[in-house]
Order: structure tokens, then C-alpha cells, then sequence
């Protein structure tokens, strides 16, 4: 790890450890008390799992503009990191409704959406992981890169365009936070330790993709017949040397 | 076949809900719409006499961009679609007893739904292009971004039965379409092999 990752490294560490303390000494909410506390991993979840697919959109018209490998790894990283967080946000989701709605799941247009992006960025990886062709990948997964990410706006936007048991948004919203100042500060402490988690996450995942590239590269070069090498110098009938 | 599959379909619903008759005409449009959503999938998903890696190469030869073989497929699959609907009907309203009060409301969901799931077919068909999991990851990667045709098509029928305005969903249908083809149109160039 570099010095720079190594920074990176333990300023999230600190982060993290920051947000759990400001989730623990947060004042409990008034109607749920102590379950809304998840709040502080379920919102942060989702929202990393939105950055993750910005990013995946800015990578593949990136790699679609210029090309550069770098873009699609950085594309299919954070698709990954952001199919994490989304499955994540849905479970704690999940969790988090049983007891306030008195089921693990029920049909509102945020769930149901946020459910079909996850399916469709998972679609994004397996299609991802069938195409062997480095480039044919590439290529492939930006152009799909692209058309799912009409997903994610539709995601935010179904608690206004539906009326919904999900709650409409608080703080990504014109106006003052709906939420009590001090929920916001720790609510915002965990954002950011989200967010570096995913920047974090997303490095190691290019490095390892850079790692599994090289590795492909080699075993094509180890396994490949020279030119030629099927042609053999002549040899005089039963003889063991050449001419 | 695809058409006697969702048929098929069709017949086994009602054994796994319950064959209550007013159960299963509330139920029937959606049942409907469900079936032309999974199955016309499939149905866009079929091998075609062009697909051939010799036939894609005279193609190529002759100056078929692939945009061009795109906007191809997705008309040859709105025409086959349109088919699998109108075949599917009858089964559907002899099985569930449909109510056909309102049956000018169904006129533009045909085509709306056919031209949008068409389209998004011929773009994931040309997505997995020669890929052995092809069959299995084209759904995967159609039936959730067309999830909104589904939604607009099977609540149609209901607000026209409740005495509600439908256009709200015929708008939703035509946007969808609209959001697909423009997606096709800009992106298809990019798939082209080498560009």
C-alpha cells in the first residue's frame, strides 16, 4: 500500500469509528427510539450506492470518449461496490421495516425500484463476467453502463412522483433538513464515512482488476505457440538428430 | 412456440392462485401483461437467419452498420410481438373471463408495449452478441429496465374499469418507449466491432 493509501486507509478508519460514536450519542428518535438508529447505516448505504453508480456512468461514457482501460476498471469497480451497498440498504431496509410497518417487505415504489436497480447492476456484472474479450467488455458494459443508469434518478424521484409508505426525502431536499440538527450531524458524520469506505473500497478493487489484467496477459503469453513452431527441420528416416 | 409457452402459462396461473372466477378476472389483465413482458422477451431473444457469424460478416461487408442491424431487429420484433399479443388474447379472456367494457384502452398498449419491449430487445440481443449465457443474462438485463411498460400496461385496464383517467400510464408507456429508442440510437454505434 502507498503512503497515500495508507492516509486514506486510516482517515476512514477514523471516520468510521467518528460516525459509530455519533450514531451511539445521537438522541433516540421519538416514536421509535432506539431502532431508527439504523438511519445512520441505511441512508449512508443508499447514498454510497448512488455514488457508486454515478460513477460507474462517468467511467463507462469515459471509457465510450476515450478508451482508456482505466475508465472501464473504475467503471466495474464501483458497480460492484455500489451492488454491496444496495443489497445492504435493502436488508437493513428490511430489518428496519418489520417492526415499523409489520412486514420485512411490502410493495412501495421505493423498494420495488430499489430492488430493480440492484437486479439491473447485477445484470451489469453478469454480463460483465460472460464476455471474455477484454475489449468486446469493455465496450459491452459501457454502452449497458450507460442505459442503467436511467435507474438510479427514477430510484430517488419515486417517493414524490408515488404516495408511499417510505418516507419522502429529508435532506436532499430544496429547503431546511426536515430532521432534528443533531440526528443530521451524526447523520452526516456516517455520509462521509461512507463515502470514503466506498473511495477505499473502490481503489483496492482497481488494483485487484490491474492484478487479474497482468495475470491474463501472462498466461495468453505463456500459453502461445511461436511462429512457425509447428514446422519441423528435416530428419533422415528412424534417425533422433536433425540434418 | 414461445406463443403456446406463455399459453401455457396462462393455464397454470390459475392453479396456482385459486380458479375463482371474479378472483381471476382481477386478476387476468395483469396476468396478461406479465406473460407478454417474460415471453416477449424471449421472443426477442430468438436466433434470427442473420445472426450467423458468416451472415453478420456479409452484413458488414455490405455496409449494415450495426445501428442499422439494431433498428432491424427492434421492427422485426415489434411486428412479432404484436403477433404474440394478439394471440395471446383470446386465451386470455377465455381463461380469466376478462371484462372487454373497456377494450379501447387495450388499442394503444399494444403497440406502445411492443415497440418499447422490442426495442430493449434487439439492444440486449445485440449487448450479448455470441455469448454462451446469452439466453440467461438477456432477461436478466431486459425484464427489469422494462419494468415500467409492465406497470403502465396492467393499470390501464384498471383505471378504465375504476372510471380513472388512463392517459397518466399511456404517457408512461410512450416515455419508456422514448427513453428506449434514444438509448438505442445513441449507443449503438458504440457496439459496432472496432469502432
Amino acid at each position: 500500500m502507498t503512503f497515500h493509501g495508507r492516509r486514506l486507509a486510516t482517515a476512514t478508519a477514523l471516520a468510521v469509528l467518528a460516525g459509530l460514536i455519533a450514531a451511539a450519542l445521537a438522541p433516540p428518535d421519538a416514536l421509535q427510539g432506539d431502532l431508527q438508529r439504523l438511519m445512520y447505516v441505511h441512508v449512508p448505504a443508499a447514498w454510497t450506492a448512488y455514488l457508486a453508480f454515478a460513477t460507474t456512468v462517468v467511467g463507462s461514457i469515459g471509457w465510450l470518449w476515450r478508451r482508456d482501460s482505466r475508465l472501464d476498471r473504475l467503471a466495474a469497480a464501483a458497480a460492484e461496490v455500489g451492488v454491496f451497498f444496495t443489497g445492504l440498504a435493502i436488508v437493513l431496509g428490511s430489518v428496519w421495516g418489520k417492526p415499523v410497518w409489520g412486514v420485512w417487505w411490502t410493495w412501495d415504489p421505493r423498494l420495488v425500484t430499489t430492488a430493480l436497480m440492484f437486479f439491473v447492476y447485477l445484470g451489469y456484472l453478469a454480463l460483465r463476467r460472460a464476455t471474455a474479450d477484454p475489449d468486446l467488455r469493455a465496450r459491452r458494459s459501457a454502452v449497458f453502463g450507460v442505459v442503467a443508469f436511467a435507474q438510479v434518478p427514477v430510484v430517488h424521484m419515486s417517493v414524490l412522483w408515488w404516495r408511499a409508505l417510505h418516507q419522502p426525502p429529508t435532506v436532499l431536499r430544496p429547503g431546511d433538513p426536515t430532521i432534528d440538527h443533531s440526528m443530521l450531524a451524526a447523520l452526516l458524520i456516517n455520509l462521509v464515512a461512507f463515502t470514503l469506505v466506498f473511495v477505499v473500497a473502490v481503489r483496492l478493487r482497481i488494483a485487484l482488476a490491474k492484478a487479474e489484467d497482468a495475470l491474463e496477459r501472462a498466461e495468453i503469453a505463456d500459453g502461445r505457440e511461436l511462429a512457425g513452431a509447428a514446422v519441423a527441420a528435416p530428419r533422415i528416416a528412424r534417425s533422433t538428430s536433425d540434418v | 412456440m414461445t406463443a403456446p409457452f406463455g399459453a401455457v402459462a396462462l393455464l397454470l396461473v390459475p392453479l396456482a392462485v385459486g380458479s375463482d372466477t371474479p378472483l381471476l378476472r382481477e386478476l387476468g389483465p395483469g396476468v396478461y401483461w406479465l406473460v407478454v413482458l417474460l415471453f416477449g422477451v424471449l421472443v426477442t431473444m430468438r436466433q434470427g437467419a442473420t445472426d450467423g457469424p458468416a451472415q453478420v460478416a456479409v452484413l458488414d461487408l455490405a455496409g449494415v452498420t450495426v445501428g442499422m442491424r439494431i433498428g432491424g431487429r427492434a421492427l422485426a420484433n415489434t411486428v412479432v410481438l404484436l403477433v404474440f399479443e394478439a394471440a395471446l388474447v383470446p386465451v386470455a379472456v377465455a381463461l380469466y373471463d376478462l371484462d372487454l367494457a373497456h377494450w379501447n384502452w387495450w388499442l394503444p398498449l399494444f403497440p406502445l408495449v411492443a415497440v418499447g419491449l422490442g426495442t430493449l430487445g434487439a439492444l440486449v440481443d445485440a449487448l450479448t452478441d455470441g455469448l454462451a449465457a446469452r439466453t440467461a443474462i438477456g432477461p436478466l438485463l431486459a425484464v427489469p429496465l422494462a419494468v415500467p411498460l409492465l406497470l403502465a400496461a396492467a393499470q390501464v385496464p384498471d383505471a378504465a374499469r375504476y372510471g380513472r383517467p388512463p392517459w397518466p400510464w399511456l404517457l408512461l408507456a410512450l416515455t419508456t418507449d422514448l427513453a428506449v429508442v434514444l438509448a438505442a440510437v445513441v449507443t449503438a454505434r458504440h457496439l459496432q466491432e472496432g469502432g
